[in-house]
């Protein structure tokens, strides 16, 4: 150059000398941190309102384990007890206090602490969970790619009338379904029982998991066929294409990871949902997880483990949309946590 | 005058586009022209400027330039763009690597999604630099830096390292400069490349794409609706009108002596010229539609000097009116007094 006078964009000196910015952009681990404090007054209220559903709805635990008619005296003995003879502000300050000892109190009918009750429960229903994500998303991803990128007339519209199809399925029906066919008719696949270490548990969470897809796949292929139709009518593709950008890295860098963040958020979001869904699947497919105990619980009115179990479901859905939205972050810059 | 229709056969031509039709093909027998007779040359080291109102098929010519038809399903049906012995209407996809991006650079139009968000302005570089052929790391760093540092980015190791959403408009698309000249290019097309730009920002872009024209002697392709721009900084234009091209020539001739009614009309509509105070000229009617393009001369039905001859038969082909200036329009005897 024969004059290497160095220009500026009058936009880029504008934000150097500090106009036209706002506030001072917070690191993403700040932004982190404080999601984790929002999370944790949200499992808070949700673990309030459990607190109060258990106790607002009719029945409680000593009819329940006595039976209707037993005499005055037992029952205020058992009452005395289980510490329900105070009143409900009092049990609920102890109950509070007690979490930050780690004492989620002890189930009213066994006497088993509610902690020992997660220790055992709580992985089934984390690997269901888990197993469910991963299936969804390698079932949904390869589909929604090849719908959008062979251009195949006519498949984008029997794609959606397949994904509306699913869609208006209900879970509990697929379950019966698959469990049926796969359980019963070709017996590739347990009808009950569980297995707690690792491979060995896929055996059992491979059916229940599909169900869960039956579900997610229709939603979340649709979110991310539609995003990557986006995508691919973008501008940066192009470039792409003429910077001679290829085969897996054209596909992940300028195909899906810029479409992926809706369904990630999506992702988690529905996950969420699904919690309440797994206490279904786990009667129908007799997995001992959270979700059945919770049910178990319920009917008996054993208040501290319908408490625990509630607050760890508040937990896990707060957590689940909080690594949805941290995920997809990371995978595009774009998305602000906020 | 018709003996020779086709423009610019000099010895400086690096590309020659004659005769190009571009569209899509809908259903088998259905095809949609979007593009017919494009016809011009790009010549050595000269910024051509490519205008017309929008539709127009500017953007499907840059396209056929850089093969990117196919993936807006679009395709060449006839024609041929001759570019150094190959002719890139006929390149396969294996055959369009080695001159996409490598000996044609193109500069995307929008500098909001020109670069990928997903990827820091060094890899995206670095793809542009090392073309999926090995090269060591530091190596292409140390490249990336010197592109960063050509198209005049303060302190480009930060930026380096930065994601386009952190950098302004302006940034972007001087990073998208830098990309596009990284194997050193014989020719850039750049479609509009200052859309959505301030003002100011806008002719810092064009200095550059100037500057750098003129530094390593490429031709540049710039697309605008500019013309108060394009009159600044090309040196030849082509004038399009519903996909065709309408007047060819140098951008002292056809501002002296424009030789297509639509060229003029053109003029007249430009701001930057337009009394202060008078009301705005525009243009009248709106262009014919892609697919609905009347017989002979897709400007008659807007053209105050339609002749009974102009709205018949083909659309009218471009002639060599004065030496090296060609224009479609079949009565440009008729145009002696109205230019200016
Ligand atoms: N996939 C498509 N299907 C149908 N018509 C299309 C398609 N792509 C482009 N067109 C039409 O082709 C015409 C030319 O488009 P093109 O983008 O080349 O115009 P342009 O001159 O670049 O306009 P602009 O100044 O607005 O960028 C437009 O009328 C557009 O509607
Ligand atoms: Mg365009």
């Amino acid at each position: 150059m024969t004059a290497p006078t160095p220009t500026t964009d009058a936009e880029s000196a504008l934000k150097e000398s500090g106009h036209g910015d706002g506030p001072r952009p917070q690191s993403t681990g700040e932004k982190i941190l404080r999601r984790t404090g929002r999370a944790i007054i949200v499992a808070f209220w949700v673990m309030v309102v459990a607190f109060m559903l258990i106790r607002l709805s009719p029945g409680d635990p000593v009819t329940a384990a006595l039976g209707g008619d037993a005499a005055p005296e037992t029952v205020e003995a058992l009452r005395k007890t289980l510490g329900l003879d105070v009143d409900p502000l009092t049990q609920f300050w102890q109950y509070f206090t007690g979490l930050f000892q780690g004492d989620l109190g002890a189930s009213l009918i066994s006497g088993i602490p509610v902690t020992e009750m997660l220790r055992t429960n709580l992985p089934v229903t984390l690997w269901l969970i888990l197993t469910t994500v991963v299936m969804t998303l390698v079932i949904s991803i390869p589909l929604a790619m090849f719908i959008a990128l062979a251009r195949i007339p006519g498949l984008p519209y029997v794609f959606r009338t397949l994904t509306a199809i699913g869609l208006a399925l209900p879970s509990f029906l697929v379950a019966l379904i698959l469990l049926y066919q796969f359980g019963l008719v070709w017996g590739i696949a347990p009808i009950f029982g569980y297995d707690p270490t690792f491979p060995a548990n896929m055996q059992y969470l491979w059916l229940p998991a599909l169900v869960n897809c039956v579900v997610l796949v229709p939603v979340l292929s649709r979110v991310l066929y539609s995003s990557i139709l986006d995508t691919l009518d973008e501008e940066f593709v192009e470039t792409g294409v003429i910077r001679g950008v290829r085969s897996f890295r054209f596909f992940w860098f300028y195909v899906l990871r810029p479409s992926l963040a809706p369904t990630v958020v999506l992702l988690s979001y529905m996950m969420g949902v699904m919690v309440g869904s797994t206490v279904i699947l786990e009667i129908i497919f007799a997995l001992p997880g959270i979700g059945r105990e919770l049910v178990t619980a319920v009917t008996m009115r054993d208040y501290p483990v319908v408490q625990g179990i509630i607050l760890v479901f508040g937990i896990l859905v707060v957590f689940l949309s909080l690594l949805g939205d941290i995920v997809a972050s990371i995978l595009d810059p774009r998305v602000k946590l906020t | 005058m018709s003996a020779n229709p086709v423009p610019g056969v000099s010895p400086d031509s690096l590309v020659e586009i004659r005769d190009l039709v571009i569209g899509i093909q809908r259903t088998r027998k259905d095809r949609l022209i979007i593009v017919d007779s494009a016809n011009f040359d790009i010549r050595r080291a000269e910024t051509l400027g490519l205008v017309g109102e929008s539709g127009s098929g500017k953007t499907m010519v840059c396209r056929s330039l850089i093969g990117t038809l196919k993936r807006r399903s679009a395709s060449i049906f006839a024609g041929s763009i001759i570019f150094d012995g190959l002719d890139l209407a006929n390149l396969d996809e294996r055959q369009w690597r080695p001159v996409r991006g490598n000996r044609i650079g193109y500069v995307p139009q929008s500098a909001l999604t020109g670069p990928n968000p997903v990827m820091t302005v060094g890899k995206q570089l670095g793809e542009a630099v090392r073309r999926n052929r090995k090269r060591k790391d530091k190596d292409v760093r140390k490249r990336g830096m010197e592109l960063l540092d050509l198209v005049h980015i303060r302190r480009p190791e930060v930026v380096y390292d930065q994601y386009p959403f952190q950098l302004s408009g302006g940034m972007r698309q001087r990073v998208m400069i830098a990309a596009a000249i990284a194997q050193d290019p014989d020719i850039v097309v750049a479609d509009e490349p200052t859309t959505g730009l301030d003002v100011t920002v806008q002719a810092e872009i064009m200095k550059l794409l100037q500057e750098i024209r003129s530094e390593f002697n490429m031709s540049v392709v710039l697309v605008s609706h500019d013309l108060a721009l394009i009159d600044e900084v090309c040196d030849r234009l082509v004038v399009m009108h519903a996909g065709t091209c309408v007047e060819v020539g140098t951008v002292p001739d056809v501002a002296s002596t424009p030789l297509h009614p639509y060229t003029i009309a053109l003029n007249r509509s430009r701001i930057d010229i337009a009394t202060p105070g008078a009301p705005l000229v525009t243009i009248k009617g709106n262009p014919p539609a892609v697919g609905e393009w009347p017989p002979g001369c897709r400007f008659a039905e807007r053209c105050d000097l339609v002749q009974e001859d102009c709205a018949v038969g083909r659309n009218p082909a471009l002639v060599e009116v004065r030496p090296a200036h060609w224009s479609a329009c079949l009565h440009t005897e008729l145009l002696g007094g109205s230019h200016g």
